[in-house]
């Protein structure tokens, strides 16, 4: 087996207070469930080991607060974030509403390379609730308006579609990281049409 | 007790237009002007008409308005001790009990009186009438006013308000506060209040219940000096090299273990008071490593300090807290965390932590003194105290609110702010409170109330040398003072 650098993926946990972010995070990383609500103060953060494609993934994952007053806080953890996690509640319309807000206060505060491919996944949770109030149909259309963003309909009481949800991320950020990689090794040398050599000094940012 | 209100408001003070009531239905009149006529409002030029006005006005008559829950009179008379935070554009922001919307009339009012006096550039500070006293504190864009039932002290009652403000500034700052207030000054903070409210609530009880916030001190982890001296090396070893890293404590169950400073800077006991609220009602904290910004209002109003906080370990309790001022020192501190661990492990202090925490503090009838019931003892150049396990009689939580209720008063007699007592000595109705200023310790005893005074004096200046005898001084206090 070719012995390859072992990968670090910081992901970030978003959505509104409530969603069950760190719900769905204690599912994933230490299989437990929780009735009880007890409030994200700021942010937590947890690491999990897991296989991706044959490679050992180590996973930081930052569970936010989704109280208004951390909102503009987030830059610090925000930054240099492989992955992102939008969480809204199937039983909350206004959560689902809060999503566009989410993302694009991520978007300004990590400021990405790449806006367009960037790895996020959409978790509608608490599925296992009746009062169902955000119907997939709904979820589905606002995630291929983004790009088409992956969406998994979750429930962090019953363990539904929980690991799917964190597996996919990770290897949507894998396949990004690779790229980046990629496109970081200096390129082919593109000549100009009028054929002015290339003195370095062409690039102006 | 003396009931006037303080400050001098000479200023005229009219309502112009004040809404008549429709009707006088009695189930509307404030329960706390039925029988006595408030005194303060008529000394200063309010006439009892205009303050039964004011407080009732016409929304408070009008019964269509006014269901079962959003009675006003019912919702003042109710509690013993509420408190109300309001924007001073007369929004809500928080109140202790009931929904802060169908209190808006009482909101409104309480607004109207503040800014009426303001008028007049003066400062409404209390009201007192019929057994309730609602104190004022107007600070910046917000206004604070408790309603109290308890006999404390004007200087008492203003102190919990000013918490509640410095609770509210943690969480937003006041930078944040004074500029979204000049931006918008009909927002509303609940907003990012959001969330925190329990702080709030949780603060309140903190207040109520320990004595931390009468004495302005916080409790110590009792630990033989070599054993707390050990765990804040290992905390200096491991951050001295870190920059940016202002504060780093250990706390226990509500008690201090060891608080490490940068020199030059030092915290407060109502910052630190903030922090162990923080920690106490902030249950997540112990399943995950949190990253957390707190503005500390006595370090620094403006701005917040980043606070990384953890549990040590599954098997010991004690959380750790790391405040820095630069928000990406996560990683950093959470590397340190990890070396103060293993550290402590290996050189034994978790145990010793454990062992600590496994023993209650003593029964002060365990002293053999005579007739002592309870006692408490605070530092003065130190703001520590310590205090004696709560026993019988006082076995309820109408009796141990009695205690508090009697130590309240005993300390305000105590610091008379014209008229100090180095001794003081009080026959209450079933207990003889004393409370003895000395040199280094102010030491407040209950005794039972049979015992005689000669007798109550001697055993207060007997206690220190049976209660502090050999190392326990060193063991109890904490007189240290280690920097990174
Ligand atoms: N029935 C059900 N309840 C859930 C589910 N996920 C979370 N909850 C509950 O929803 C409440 C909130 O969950 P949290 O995970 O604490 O919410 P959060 O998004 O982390 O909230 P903040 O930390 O305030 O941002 C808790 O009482 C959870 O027990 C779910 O899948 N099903
Ligand atoms: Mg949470």
């Amino acid at each position: 087996m070719a012995s390859r650098r072992k990968l670090l993926l910081k992901i970030i946990i978003l959505g509104d207070s409530g969603v069950g972010k760190t719900a769905l995070m204690n599912q994933y990383v230490n299989k437990k469930f929780s009735n009880q609500y007890k409030a994200t103060i700021g942010a937590d953060f947890l690491t999990k080991e897991v296989m991706v494609d044959n490679r050992i993934v180590t996973l930081q994952i930052w569970d936010t607060a989704g109280q208004e007053r951390f909102q503009s806080l987030g830059v610090a953890f925000y930054r240099g974030a492989d992955g992102c996690i939008l969480v809204f509640d199937t039983t909350s319309m206004n959560s689902f509403a809060s999503l566009d807000a989410w993302r694009d206060e991520f978007l300004i505060q990590s400021s990405p390379k790449n806006t367009e491919n960037f790895p996020f996944v959409v978790l509608g949770n608490k599925i296992d609730l009746e009062n169902r109030a955000v119907s997939t149909k709904r979820a589905q259309k606002w995630c291929q308006t983004k790009n088409n963003i992956p969406y998994f309909e979750t429930s962090a009481k019953e363990a539904v579609n929980v690991e799917q949800a964190f597996e996919t991320i990770a290897k949507s950020a894998i396949a990004l990281e690779k790229e980046e990689i990629y496109n970081d090794f200096p390129g082919d040398i593109i000549l100009d049409r009028d054929n002015k050599p290339n003195n370095g000094a062409a690039c102006n940012c | 007790m003396s009931s006037s209100a303080p400050g001098g408001l000479e200023g005229p003070f009219k309502f112009p237009n004040s809404p008549e009531p429709q009707s006088s239905s009695s189930s509307f009149v404030v329960p706390y002007i039925e029988e006595e006529r408030p005194e303060s409002p008529a000394k200063h030029g309010l006439d009892e008409k205009d303050f039964e006005k004011l407080v009732l006005g016409s929304d408070f008559v009008d019964e269509s308005n006014v269901d079962e829950d959003c009675n006003v009179a019912q919702e003042l008379k109710k509690y013993k001790y509420n408190i109300f935070v309001l924007s001073s554009a007369g929004k809500p922001v928080y109140s202790r009990y009931g929904n802060e919307d169908k209190l808006s009339t009482l909101f409104g009012v309480m607004q109207v009186l503040v800014s009426f006096i303001q008028d007049s550039n003066d400062v409404l500070k209390s009201i007192r009438c019929n057994g309730c006293t609602f104190t004022f504190l107007s600070k910046g864009p917000l206004i604070l006013v408790s309603v109290a039932k308890t006999q404390q002290s004007d200087t008492q009652l203003l102190s919990q308000l000013t918490y509640v403000y410095n609770q509210v500034i943690s969480v937003v700052t006041l930078s944040r506060l004074t500029k979204i207030f000049e931006q918008k000054c009909n927002y509303d903070l609940r907003r990012l209040l959001s969330g925190s409210e329990r702080l709030i609530d949780q603060l309140l009880v903190f207040m109520e219940t320990d004595y931390a916030f009468l004495l302005g001190a916080v409790r110590v982890l009792p630990l033989a000096p070599t054993a707390r001296d050990d765990i804040s090396n290992i905390i200096v070893s491991a951050c001295s090299k870190i920059k940016n890293l202002v504060f780093a404590l250990l706390i226990a169950n509500n008690q201090l273990i060891t608080l490490v400073r940068m020199k030059k800077y030092e915290l407060q006991p109502s910052d630190l008071h903030l922090l162990f609220n923080l920690v106490n009602s902030s249950e997540s904290f112990k399943t995950a490593e949190s990253w957390t910004p707190i503005c500390l209002p006595l370090f620094n109003p403006s701005g917040f300090l980043h606070c990384h906080v953890s549990y040590l370990s599954e098997d010991c309790q004690a959380c750790l807290m790391l405040l820095t001022v630069d928000h990406d020192l996560f990683y950093t501190l959470s590397t340190a965390k990890q070396k103060i661990v293993e550290t402590l492990r290996r050189k034994g202090s978790l145990k010793d932590i454990n062992d600590a925490l496994a023993l209650k503090p003593i029964s002060a009838s365990e002293l053999g003194i005579y007739g002592l019931r309870h006692f408490m003892c605070k530092s003065r150049k130190h703001p520590q105290f310590w205090s004696s396990r709560v026993d019988t009689p006082y076995d309820t939580p109408e009796e141990v609110e009695h205690l508090m209720s009697l130590y309240q008063n005993l300390h305000q007699h105590v610091h008379h702010p014209t008229r100090p007592l180095k001794l003081c000595y009080q026959q209450m109705d079933s207990e003889i409170m004393l409370g003895h200023i000395t040199a280094e310790y102010e030491f407040y005893f209950t005794f039972e109330p049979l015992v005689t005074k000669s007798d109550a004096i001697s055993a207060a200046g007997r206690l220190p040398s049976v209660w502090l005898k050999d190392d326990e001084e060193k063991k109890k206090f904490i007189f240290t003072d280690p920097t990174f």
